[in-house]
């Protein structure tokens, strides 16, 4: 598999973890990470509030 | 009417400043002391950096915005603090020299009530050989993205390397930290990446050797030992993700590691394990470590009592535990909660400019000595933070000088950051992190410091839309434009 392919580069990356086609995708998925935006903000705004 | 001087006009400085005029209005004064006539919002150099974004997005000049807002500003470097006066007057002092191109090297003395440092850090690029050029400046060898001007020149360097690589010769970048006492590890992660990122862009990738370089005993700690988030049913290290980003973007990495001098292509390092090694290099960008910017304190007879208000460092002393215990010992109340200097009450550092207790990170030592662990960072968010809780305690203590300290403590406060992964409206991605308490509480939170309900990150899109919006509203907010007070730290 294409995101695979690093695994066999060096010993540092054969012991590490590598994201799968659907996460890759996931991270530039206009819909999800609109969503995923609100999440952050919120999470975020709240952790603000905590630091005030 | 009383007289407040901020020593610096950098997000901990600009809010101290901002706010406490805001709340102390014309009655009392305030007086903004900075050797730089332009705000830079720092964590949009590493664009500047790559060439998306240019000097004038990320500066604007100070003084319009301080006239608007009636605060005092001198455009000078602080050179002494006499927190004493002097004999024949106790007034309290500090002396400056002005950079200002009508001014330049006149010295002037001005008197306070109430005196913050926020200078920041000194960029100490001379504690690398090599890296600095010996003057106090970055060397010709490497880039940096510390200062808009730096980061200009960047990427100037970067594309040569990019043209270069486009000819078909290949081309090694090496980024990272200079020296085995640096922090903003953050801010070199971004620079590598957005490399890595524009790279693919100019479809140049496979034709460069990308390689990190870092203090850190472990991928992710970036000077704050690591985090913990709770991911898929896991509570899971920093440094599987951080090592997952930089295995997946093909960008080995080199931890551990001292770099002890730097010549034209080479960076010569020790590791933890003795082992010395050289790093060649056609590019570089290694971020040099950080010393208070060199100010002196005399008492009022005139002798030298810096070494009683900052630390060696250069830092100044706040309340923190300074004993120097070992880190075993280390706890969450060593770090300080008011900023206020223990000798003089009405002396506080805020930002870079206090000298913190210890590290974050694990202190290290190479077999042969050498201290290599990442110093600890203070990002945006704390440095804001910090410099409003300043504010409101000064302007407090100038109604009733016995009035209650505000506290700020880093072990009680979070951090929101946003590490940029490549620069694009639908294509650009960045981590999102929560940080709560930046400073780790192992006796609130047993195993990982840190409250994991409130600790996270991930990567993608949405986080690199954040940076955007960070990028405006932060820039809005320092030009006091409307509302600018309901923006948060």
């Amino acid at each position: 598999m294409i995101h695979e392919k690093n695994f066999e580069k060096n010993d540092q990356f054969t012991l590490t973890m590598m994201p799968g086609g659907f996460a890759k995708k996931m991270r530039t998925c206009l819909i999800f990470q609109a969503f995923r935006f609100a999440v952050i903000n919120i999470k975020m705004l709240v952790v603000v509030s905590k630091s005030h | 009417m009383a007289r407040l001087i901020v020593m610096g006009g950098g997000v901990s400085g600009h809010t101290t400043a901002t706010f406490a005029k805001k709340w102390l209005g014309k009655e009392h004064e305030v007086v903004v002391v900075t050797p730089n006539s332009q705000w830079n919002w720092i964590p949009s150099n590493i664009w500047v950096g790559v060439g998306q974004m240019t000097k004038k997005d990320v500066v604007f000049p100070l003084a319009p915005v301080y006239k608007k807002a009636g605060i005092d500003y001198r455009q000078a470097k602080a050179v002494s603090i006499h927190p004493e006066g002097k004999e024949g007057d106790e007034t309290p002092f500090i002396t400056i020299e002005y950079t200002s191109p009508d001014k330049a090297g006149q010295t002037e003395e001005i008197s306070y009530d109430y005196l913050v440092n926020a200078t920041g850090p000194k960029l100490n690029f001379d504690a690398t050989p090599g890296l600095g050029n010996g003057a106090g400046q970055m060397g010709s060898h490497t880039v940096s993205v510390c200062t808009a001007d730096h980061a200009v020149h960047a990427n100037e360097e970067l594309q040569k390397i990019f043209d270069k690589a486009k000819n078909g010769t290949r081309q090694k970048i090496l980024v990272g930290t200079g020296h085995g006492l640096c922090t903003c590890q953050g801010a070199a992660f971004e620079y590598i990446f957005n490399i890595e990122h524009e790279a693919k862009k100019a479809g140049v990738r496979d034709m460069l050797d990308i390689k990190w370089i870092s203090n850190e005993s472990f991928m992710g700690d970036f000077g704050m030992g690591g985090l913990h988030m709770k991911v898929g049913g896991y509570v899971v290290s920093s440094k599987l993700f951080a090592e997952s980003l930089f295995a997946e973007r093909d960008v080995p990495w080199l931890i551990g590691a001292h770099v002890n001098k730097v010549e034209n292509g080479k960076a010569h390092y020790e590791l933890l394990d003795g082992t010395m090694g050289v790093e060649e290099f056609d590019f570089a960008m290694l971020i040099p470590p950080f010393a208070g910017v060199g100010i002196k304190a005399y008492a009022k007879d005139g002798s030298d009592m810096t070494d009683k208000i900052f630390a060696p460092n250069g830092f100044m002393k706040v309340d923190a535990d300074y004993s120097g215990k070992p880190y075993s010992e280390w706890k969450a109340s060593d770090w300080p909660r008011t900023y206020q200097n223990p000798d003089y009450k009405n002396m506080f550092a805020a930002g870079i400019a206090f000298a913190p207790p210890h590290p974050i990170s694990k202190p290290m030592k190479s077999v042969n000595g050498t201290d290599i662990f990442p110093t600890p960072p203070r990002t945006g968010m704390p440095a804001g933070i910090i410099g409003k809780a300043v504010a409101y305690t000064i302007c407090d203590m100038i109604k009733d000088p016995n009035a209650k300290p505000h506290e700020a403590s880093m072990a009680e406060m979070g951090a929101a950051c946003v590490a940029s992964a490549g620069k694009g409206l639908t294509s650009g991605t960045a981590a999102a992190m929560t940080v709560y308490p930046v400073v780790p509480d192992f006796e609130k939170y047993p195993g990982t410091g840190r409250d994991t309900n409130y600790t996270f990150g991930e990567i993608g899109l949405a986080g690199h839309w954040i940076k955007h919006v960070l990028h405006h509203m932060f820039i809005w907010k320092a030009k006091l434009r409307p509302a600018w007070t309901l923006i948060p730290e």
